[in-house]
C-alpha cells in the first residue's frame, strides 16, 4: 500500500527510530534491573536543567522575532490573564513536561506555541477531537 | 466524569495592581537565614520540575540578599501557592562550582536565587 500519506507516515516512523535520548546509546523501555540510579536520575532530571552538562559550542544569531512569534507569546500572556495558567505552570510545560527530545529539537516559541494548545485540552477548553479538526482545516487552506 | 471546576481568577485578583512576588509579601514568615550567612544547597529530589539548577547542588554560598517571598517553583508550576517562602539571592565562587575553572579568575562568582526549601546551614 503506497500513498503521498502513508509515504510520509513510514518517513516519520523512520526518523522517530532515530531519535535517542543523547547518551549515544540504544534504549528501547529497558526492564527495571537495566536502570541505574545514575540512568534514572538523568532521564528524570528537568529537562530545562542544561546548565554544566558538556556540549559543543553553538553560534550566536541576531534573529529578530517573527508574527508568529509575537502572536504565541500574546496568546500566552491573554491565558495568564483569564486564569488558565501561571507563569510558572507555563514554564513548567513549555521547558519541561515537553521531554528531551520536544525540548532540544523544537524552536522557543514552536514549545510555547504546542503548550498553549495542550493546555486548552488539558484544562477542557477545548477537546483533541475539535483542535486536530481545526488543524485539518487550516493545513487545507495551503493545499 | 465531569469537568473540573478551576478558579480561573484567584491569582489574578491576588496580583492585580499589586504584582507578583510581591502579591506574597509577608506570607512567608520568619527567614531562617540572613545575609552573609554561609549556605548549602540541599541535593532533594528534582522528579517533575525544579529550578533549582543541578550544578549548584552540594555547593557553598554566601546570602546576598533575602530578595521576595513567593511558592517555590515546583509547587507554583502546579498553581499551589499557599506555602510561599523566603527567596535568597547566593553568591558563590565559580572555582566552587566548575572543578576545572582557571585559577586566573579565581575571584569569580556567580549569583542566582534559590528558595528557602533548598538551603541548609554550611
Amino acid at each position: 500500500m503506497s500513498s503521498p500519506t502513508r509515504n510520509r507516515v513510514l518517513g516519520h516512523l523512520d526518523y522517530v527510530g532515530l531519535l535517542q535520548p543523547a547518551i549515544h546509546k540504544e534504549t528501547h523501555a529497558p526492564y527495571p534491573d537495566e536502570v541505574t540510579n545514575e540512568q534514572y536520575r538523568a532521564y528524570t532530571r528537568a529537562a530545562h536543567d542544561v546548565g554544566g552538562e558538556r556540549d559543543v559550542p553553538i553560534s550566536w544569531e541576531e534573529k529578530e522575532e517573527e508574527v508568529w512569534e509575537h502572536n504565541t507569546f500574546v496568546t500566552c500572556e491573554v491565558l495568564a490573564w483569564r486564569g488558565v495558567w501561571n507563569a510558572e505552570e507555563r514554564r513548567r510545560r513549555q521547558n519541561v513536561d515537553v521531554g528531551q527530545t520536544q525540548y532540544l529539537g523544537l524552536p522557543y516559541y514552536g514549545r510555547w506555541l504546542l503548550t498553549a494548545a495542550l493546555i486548552l485540552v488539558d484544562k477542557q477548553f477545548v477537546t483533541l477531537t475539535e483542535l486536530h479538526d481545526k488543524i485539518d482545516e487550516v493545513k487545507k487552506r495551503y493545499e | 466524569m465531569s469537568k473540573p471546576n478551576y478558579d480561573l481568577e484567584h491569582h489574578v485578583k491576588k496580583a492585580t495592581g499589586i504584582g507578583d512576588p510581591q502579591c506574597f509579601k509577608d506570607e512567608a514568615g520568619e527567614a531562617k537565614f540572613k545575609v552573609g550567612d554561609k549556605v548549602r544547597v540541599k541535593d532533594l529530589p528534582d522528579v517533575f520540575y525544579t529550578r533549582t539548577q543541578a550544578y549548584t547542588r552540594g555547593a557553598t554560598a554566601i546570602v546576598a540578599e533575602l530578595v521576595y517571598e513567593s511558592p517555590p517553583a515546583e509547587d507554583e508550576a502546579w498553581d499551589n501557592c499557599d506555602n510561599p517562602e523566603w527567596f535568597y539571592s547566593l553568591i558563590f565562587r565559580q572555582k566552587d562550582l566548575w572543578p576545572e575553572y582557571p585559577d586566573t579568575f579565581a575571584g569569580d562568582t556567580l549569583e542566582t536565587e534559590l528558595p528557602e526549601r533548598w538551603l541548609e546551614s554550611a
